[in-house]
């Protein structure tokens, strides 16, 4: 029964950008969240760069960021995933602070008979913008320390990987450029962490 | 053109409690410049000249760092309420030595592509047609769109930066070992 339930609100809730079948793995065809649903290539946002696994639901994602990278903060605008060629809300949301700081976005996602759970996540540092032209807040620019993606990403990986979580890289090579609100571009560097999570909460 | 935005001076504000959020200091531009690209030699460089279906040259970006690149952008895009926008058409040269389509794997979560020649040269297609990488000589050409359409009609346009007004519709092949990921940088 509570399969049957998953389904029909897997199916309610979707906005279908392409037949394409739900199909019993993780897709990662679409690497990319976008501003709202039906998914696009031009209101693509921010670059999916952490995959949570194992048993990597969303809840659990929040959870154990929270828990171990110490991002208590659900404040941020709402974005969208792709699983599937449907396009659905995020799920959750956590950042370090309400100004410059790290932030992630969650999407739980359809499960996988070699990974698990699966949620992917958009992380990245960013900065409050508010000269000249107060914007709200940008993705740190490509630069010598990465972009603002990669910092994130590697922020989170370092966090977790410390309180006994293992990780493991892939290329994806989305790193279509994003113009920020100050005005400069950032990018992923093309390499997606995957994040083994814990069954137990905190 | 270059330079337009690293005139905007950039604040920041770091939150109390941050924590782990790092430095405050402007965050430097990471324009590169048209002569710039003319004048680089690392890796042969690819562009599409000063306007490609409909939308002109507005920025030349370089990397070097974790990602390793130059890349222009065409059109313009409007970012709003604190979230980043995606550019029409974005085509970005990398070393094959650094990007390369031996890198996509087939393992549990790597992102499907379809494997196609372009212009005589290795491709591949992601994203369903937004995403086409091609390898030629030492470089690795990543065109990003918004439709397959717009991507093709800018591979068809590829040309090398420079002085010389058209590439031939073949480009070169790649340099031997490129596709297998056997050169090094």
């Amino acid at each position: 029964m509570p399969r049957i339930l998953l389904t029909l609100s897997f199916a309610a809730s979707a906005v279908v950008v392409g037949a394409v079948p739900a199909l019993a793995h993780f897709d990662s065809s679409d690497r990319y969240t976008h501003r709202s649903c039906p998914a696009s290539g031009t209101n693509r946002i921010d670059p999916v760069n952490v995959v949570f696994t194992t048993w990597g639901t969303w809840g659990r994602a929040a959870s154990q960021v929270e828990a171990h990278a110490g991002w208590t903060s659900s404040s941020g605008s709402l974005q969208s995933f792709v699983d599937h060629g449907a396009c659905f809300g995020m799920h959750a949301q956590r950042a370090s602070a309400i100004g410059s700081r790290f932030h992630v976005r969650v999407r739980g996602q359809h499960q996988d008979p070699a990974l698990g759970w699966v949620a992917v996540a958009g992380a990245h540092h960013e900065d409050l913008v508010l000269f000249p032209i107060p914007c709200g807040h940008a993705v740190d620019s490509n630069g010598p320390g990465g972009s603002g993606f990669d910092q994130g990403r590697d922020e989170l990986e370092q966090q977790l990987v410390a309180a006994g979580h293992v990780s493991s890289r892939m290329w994806w090579g989305n790193t279509q450029s994003f113009k920020q609100c100050d005005g400069d571009y950032a990018g992923s560097d093309g390499w997606t962490v995957f994040i083994s999570l814990h069954q137990v909460n905190h | 053109m270059a330079g337009a935005g690293s005139a905007l001076a950039v604040l920041t504000l770091v939150g109390a409690g941050a924590g782990s959020a790092r430095d405050a200091e402007p965050v430097p531009a990471s324009r590169f410049t048209l002569d710039d690209a003319r004048a680089f030699e690392e890796y042969p460089l690819y562009f599409a000249g000063d306007r490609v279906d409909g939308h002109e040259l507005v920025a030349v970006l370089r990397r070097s760092d974790s990602a390793e690149f130059v890349s222009f952008v065409y059109g313009d895009c409007t970012p709003a309420d604190g979230m980043g926008c995606a550019p029409p058409i974005e085509i970005q040269v990398w070393p094959a030595c650094r990007r390369h389509l031996a890198l996509y794997g087939s393992a549990p979560g790597d992102p499907g592509l379809e494997r196609t020649t372009v212009r005589g040269v290795p491709a591949a297609v992601l994203d369903g047609g937004a995403q086409l990488e091609l390898q030629t000589g030492r470089s690795t050409i990543a065109v990003f769109g918004d439709s397959r359409g717009r991507v093709a009609r800018v591979a068809r346009a590829l040309r090398p930066v420079g002085d010389v007004p058209f590439a031939p519709q073949e480009l070169p092949p790649p340099e031997q070992g490129a596709p297998e990921s056997a050169l090094t940088c």
